[in-house]
């Protein structure tokens, strides 16, 4: 067989595996180009969003007209006259009395009311519970009755649905110490639940959750939302009786003067939620106009289908005349280099014009600048995994929700004009129910996957995913093409010759399999990394710890456990010094592994969390792809190679997570705030709300930093 | 043997002669069913294919045209009426009960008199083609079949959402333009209609008419290929867009029309306007015989039609009698019969008839008659001539040769 073989003309590779040998071989332009084009990829993405659409047919927002009467607004007025004269009270007396008055006023409308109690716990840490739903058997043993929180809940059932389907409405109270913006968004509220009442046209059932916000927004309604999921067949209040006899008494005294009305202590349900909407009214003025801010993310990156999304920006701009914004952030609104690009990019575009007038991509410099801070908002964000407000609870059961923020112009106090804010917000959020309860199933046309650019634009799934594309395609080829060269393979590209002198089969053996240990070292790395995104769990259980000090405890805790890693795996050069004759030795092989794991991290992350894989990829990939070790460098002396050095010093320093958070913090809020515990507080943050981000940076973000550094300090 | 062979001969010829017979039957039947068959009754089937509240203006045409129909003639027994989804009981409806097609809410076009035939999900396109065909299974009841006959004009209506020759029906299943080409080549050979008018009122409509062949069908579509048909307005108290712009132009057309008005269908077709339409209506009328500035629209939007006056009630022109032409050869026969004296009878009246009777004299004379005449027209004396001496030639040599 091996005399045919020599005989013969060798086989031809199929083209697929020549290209693939082709881009090994060529793998630094590769490198250069495809990291270049990522970055620039990113920043084109203000350039490439598209108007957002109504995708749903059945929606038709807008094509109601409004029904919201000057009776739904005076019994409003009522209502919150009501409230705020209860503040001069104590506060325990004026929560229990404006909650009395409340359940009447509901109740006056023919709706369901019930109470929901529930105990406000702080945040747990949950290792395994990252990426469950949220846990529904919590039965809390350790809460104290004072921790107490009571929602309202008014249902009104629709008089010819169904009854499978619910619209959910929340607006946050501080029962018993409201302030005046507090109250308007109850008044809003009441005047839609006063006119849903009415209404002949409902399909779906309204739920009013009026959430006690004393413990945070979030909370009340994470709260709520486990319970309406849960089924409990003991009955809750039963349940709740037992513990906190207190509390129950003084319902009981509440209960009296409205016993005619038919209020249930018992948990009261609709059907499944089709949307629910989260409204406030701020504190702040705006100048100019009534103003409505729209938040969305909620945890992990996820959004709600951009169908709701549009149906309120389309309600709010054409039919109510509301400025609507969306989160940006500000200190890129006057960065210089922003406004360069922009312009840059609208000088392109009009050439581009020139040359074709079917070519419409060029946008203005400004809008350009005001798309990339709505874009980097929504990128961080996403990335944090934090939902930016209680809709984020609602994402958790795959209920699409989002938080509306409406700020009134500044002097409200003027009766004509509060009528008149009453009205456009009432209207606004009829005009949303209303639309939504024309549609026939789930949201499901739009998109979930998408960055808002403004209220009105959007960059979908299919254009961002290009540019982390680009910035990981070099991570595989670099890996192999370092594979090769440490083992000498031939790929088919070098001369034939080479392949004659063949060594013996013992050293083949052994150099094929020197990744091992390689691949041992990277392991044992990563079980460090895990091992230090569990410390916050011991840390926090230390008492009276300050964010600084914990901080520091965390950080030479696991330079502790990484210096005891390296003393007991020992230097695994030891191992593999028999390979003399390795072209580049055994750092080739480690890097390319190292390379490997954070290809296949982020590959995992960009599943779960497209944004925290965007921006560690802009981190990462740029240090995984330069780190050599130092001494190389050193030794050559070349200035090529002090320039190397010099971007693997930048690189490795950036990347370290702690640094990255201090650097982007001074970037863009300015140096004059930076304090050791904020990372602290961060990271807590992060854990606390189960992002998924955490145990990115845990387990893939922290050991490939210390990989690389171990490449770069690695001794030839 | 030679019996038998007779006898097999004889046996044959016979059923040449039946199967002639039947041929020539069912032609002339059916050439007599297309051109002389009376118009004698109407029927309407109406279907709004789509369902979803956001489709209200869907069930708003049927129901209009439904209304429409039904004020100019047609009883509801010939009205099959087919909604795929129930508007008037959606819990989304302001008005639970009503129907409405304009935004001034002046008329409720379901109200008490209204008999949906097929409803939700019974509109699908197999009941659809078993209405048209009329294959129903046994069980069906007559007022939910199609039970028209030779004489019949059918309108169909349909609407719905549309596209290149397809009909969408109930979100889940699709007409194409060939089902209802076939279908509605099998009710012409099937005898169920004299004239059909297809009126469509979808996007791209004018392509569902792209596969029909049948004789006697007049096909109408609210727009051409590519083309949208539009909503016509919005009822922002009902919440949804109530009629589409091509039905809207219909009914106010008949809006001014009752049983007896005298409008044309062509006076229908030119009334649509594209402009106000937004897209362009197309009739198709090369299957359809008559002229239509002659036909009245209520031949098919109503029930009127000629009246047929007979001397004696049982005496009325034969139908359906090829149907049972290989049963009853005598029948057959005499109504061959029947065809041959019609025949003859014609000739009767044929202008060049005198000749015939001046000619009844000896056949000698006619014969000797007919050569003088053909004599004195000869034209070329001279060729006559030459043709007699070529002629002489074989003559002689048949002479030469039998003299040797």
């Amino acid at each position: 067989m091996p005399k045919t073989e020599t005989e013969t003309p060798k086989m031809k590779p199929r083209p697929i595996v020549r290209l693939g040998i082709f881009l090994i071989s060529h793998s630094l332009l590769v490198c250069v180009v495809c990291c270049t084009a990522g970055v620039l990829a990113l920043l084109l993405l203000p350039l490439l969003a598209k108007n957002t659409y109504i995708s749903e047919n059945a929606l038709m927002p807008g094509s109601a007209s409004s029904m919201i009467s000057n009776r739904d607004i005076s019994e409003a007025n009522r209502l919150a006259s009501d409230l705020s004269g209860l503040n001069f009270e104590p506060q325990d007396a004026a929560a229990l009395e404006s909650r009395g008055i409340l359940t009447k006023y509901m109740s006056d409308l023919g709706a369901e009311v019930s109470y929901h109690k529930f105990h406000h716990k702080p945040n747990q840490f949950h290792p395994l519970h990252f990426f469950s739903s949220p846990d529904s058997t919590s039965s809390v043993d350790n809460f104290s009755c004072s921790a107490q929180g009571v929602n309202t809940v008014g249902i009104i059932r629709a008089p010819r649905g169904d009854g499978k389907e619910a619209i959910v409405l929340v607006t946050p109270y501080k029962f018993g110490k409201s302030g005046t913006a507090e109250t308007l968004s109850l008044s809003i509220a009441y005047t839609v639940f006063s006119l849903l009442s009415r209404v002949t046209w409902l399909a779906k059932d309204i739920i009013w959750l009026v959430a006690d916000s004393q413990y945070g927004e979030y909370a009340p309604v994470e709260a709520w939302l486990r319970d309406y999921h849960t089924p409990v067949f003991t009955g809750l209040g039963a349940l709740n009786a037992d513990t906190c006899i207190k509390i129950d008494d003084l319902y009981a005294l509440e209960q009296k003067p409205i016993a005619q009305t038919k209020i249930s202590d018992g948990f009261r349900r609709a059907g499944t939620m089709a949307a629910a909407l989260i409204f406030k009214v701020a504190d702040r003025n705006e100048l100019l106009e009534d103003t409505l801010n729209i938040y969305a993310e909620a945890s992990n990156g996820q959004m709600p289908n951009l169908d709701l999304i549009n149906i309120v920006n389309y309600l709010a701009v054409h039919r109510q005349g509301l400025r609507v914004k969306v989160e940006k952030v500000l200190s890129l609104l006057d960065s210089r280099w922003l406004e360069i690009l922009g312009e840059i990019f609208e000088v392109l575009g009009k050439v581009a014009r020139s040359l074709n007038p079917g070519w419409k991509f060029g946008i203005s410099a400004a809008d350009y600048v005001e798309g990339s801070a709505t874009l980097a908002s929504s990128l961080y964000n996403q990335a944090l995994g934090i939902p930016t407000g209680p809709h984020g609870a609602f994402r958790d059961f795959q209920v699409d929700a989002i938080t509306l923020e409406i700020s009134p112009k500044v002097s409200s106090h003027n009766k004509a004009r509060h009528n008149e804010f009453l009205l456009r917000g009432g209207r606004l959020v009829e005009g949303v129910v209303r639309s939504i309860n024309n549609l026939l199933e789930k949201f499901h046309q739009s998109f979930f996957l998408y960055m808002l650019t403004s209220p009105s634009k959007f960059v979908s799934v299919g254009v961002y995913m290009i540019a982390f594309a680009l910035l990981v395609a070099p991570l595989p080829l670099v890996a192999a093409s370092l594979y090769a060269d440490a083992n000498q393979l031939d790929l088919g590209v070098k001369n034939t010759k080479s392949t004659t002198t063949a060594p013996d089969e013992l050293d083949i053996t052994f150099r094929s399999w020197k990744w091992l240990y390689a691949a041992k070292e990277v392991f044992l790395v990563h079980v460090w990394g895990a091992a230090v995104s569990l410390l916050p769990y011991f840390i926090c259980q230390i008492p009276n710890c300050s964010p600084t000090s914990s901080s520091v405890i965390r950080v030479s805790l696991s330079m502790l456990g990484l210096l005891i890693l390296y003393l007991i795996a020992g230097s695994p050069s030891t191992h593999v010094s028999i390979s003399q004759h390795g072209e580049k030795g055994e750092w080739a092989i480690l890097k390319s592994v190292t390379i490997s794991a954070v290809f296949i991290g982020l590959l995992l992350m960009s599943v779960v969390n497209f944004a925290t894989a965007e921006i560690g990829a802009l981190l990462l990939v740029p240090m995984c792809l330069m780190a050599q070790p130092l001494k190389l460098d050193m030794k050559a002396g070349k200035f090529r190679s002090l320039f190397r050095v010099i971007c693997n010093m930048v690189l490795g320093f950036v990347a370290f997570p702690p640094a990255a958070y201090f650097v982007a913090k001074t970037l863009f809020e300015g140096s004059d705030s930076i304090n050791m515990g904020d990372f602290w507080n961060w990271m807590e943050s992060l854990w606390a709300w189960n992002s998924a981000t955490y145990i990115y940076i845990g387990m893939v973000h922290l050991p490939c930093w210390a990989l690389c550094l171990h490449i770069l300090l690695h001794s030839c | 043997m030679g019996f038998k062979a007779y006898s097999l001969f004889s046996f044959k010829m016979s059923i040449f002669l039946l199967l002639f017979i039947d041929i020539a039957t069912a032609y002339s039947s059916h050439s007599s069913s297309a051109d002389t068959t009376k118009h004698t009754n109407n029927w309407a089937v109406l279907v709004c294919t789509s369902r979803f509240w956001f489709n209200y203006r869907h069930m708003a045409n049927t129901l209009s045209l439904y209304r429409t129909v039904k004020r100019l003639g047609i009883p509801d027994e010939r009205i099959i009426l087919m909604l795929a989804d129930d508007m008037a009981c959606n819990a989304r409806n302001k008005y639970p009960a009503q129907v409405f097609n304009n935004e001034n809410h002046r008329l409720n076009l379901y109200g008490d008199n209204v008999e949906v035939d097929y409803r939700g999900y019974e509109v699908t396109v197999e009941n659809f083609l078993r209405v048209l065909t009329g294959r129903h299974e046994t069980a069906v009841p007559r007022s939910k079949r199609l039970l028209s006959d030779e004489g019949s004009h059918i309108l169909l209506y349909m609407t719905g959402h549309g596209g290149d020759e397809f009909l969408k029906f109930q979100d889940s299943e699709e007409l194409q333009s060939h089902d209802l080409a076939d279908a509605v080549k099998q009710m012409k050979e099937k005898r169920r209609f004299k004239e059909l008018l297809i009126m469509v009122d979808t996007c791209q409509a004018a392509t569902l008419f792209n596969q029909l062949h049948s004789p006697g069908v007049l096909a109408i579509g609210s727009s051409m290929k590519g083309e949208n048909s539009y909503s016509h307005h919005l009822d922002s108290d009902v919440g949804v867009s109530v009629v589409d712009r091509f039905t809207f132009y219909t009914l106010a057309f008949f809006e001014r029309l009752n049983m007896y008005a005298n409008a044309s269908l062509s006076s229908l077709f030119t009334s649509y306007d594209p402009k106000t339409m937004m897209s362009t209506a197309y009739y198709r009328t090369d299957l359809y015989q008559r002229r239509l500035d002659e036909v009245p629209v209520t031949n098919f939007f109503g029930s009127v039609m000629e009246t047929i006056h007979t001397d004696s009630s049982y005496r009325a022109a034969p139908r359906k009698m090829s149907n049972r032409a290989g049963i009853s050869m005598a029948v057959e026969i005499s109504a061959q019969h029947d065809d041959r004296r019609t025949l003859i009878d014609l000739d009767v009246q044929d202008p060049t008839s005198h000749i015939k009777t001046k000619d009844q004299n000896c056949p000698f004379t006619r014969t000797m008659n007919t050569f003088f005449e053909k004599v004195e027209r000869i034209e070329h004396p001279d060729s006559l001539v030459n043709y007699g001496l070529i002629l002489m030639l074989p003559l002689l040599m048949v002479s030469v040769w039998l003299s040797s």
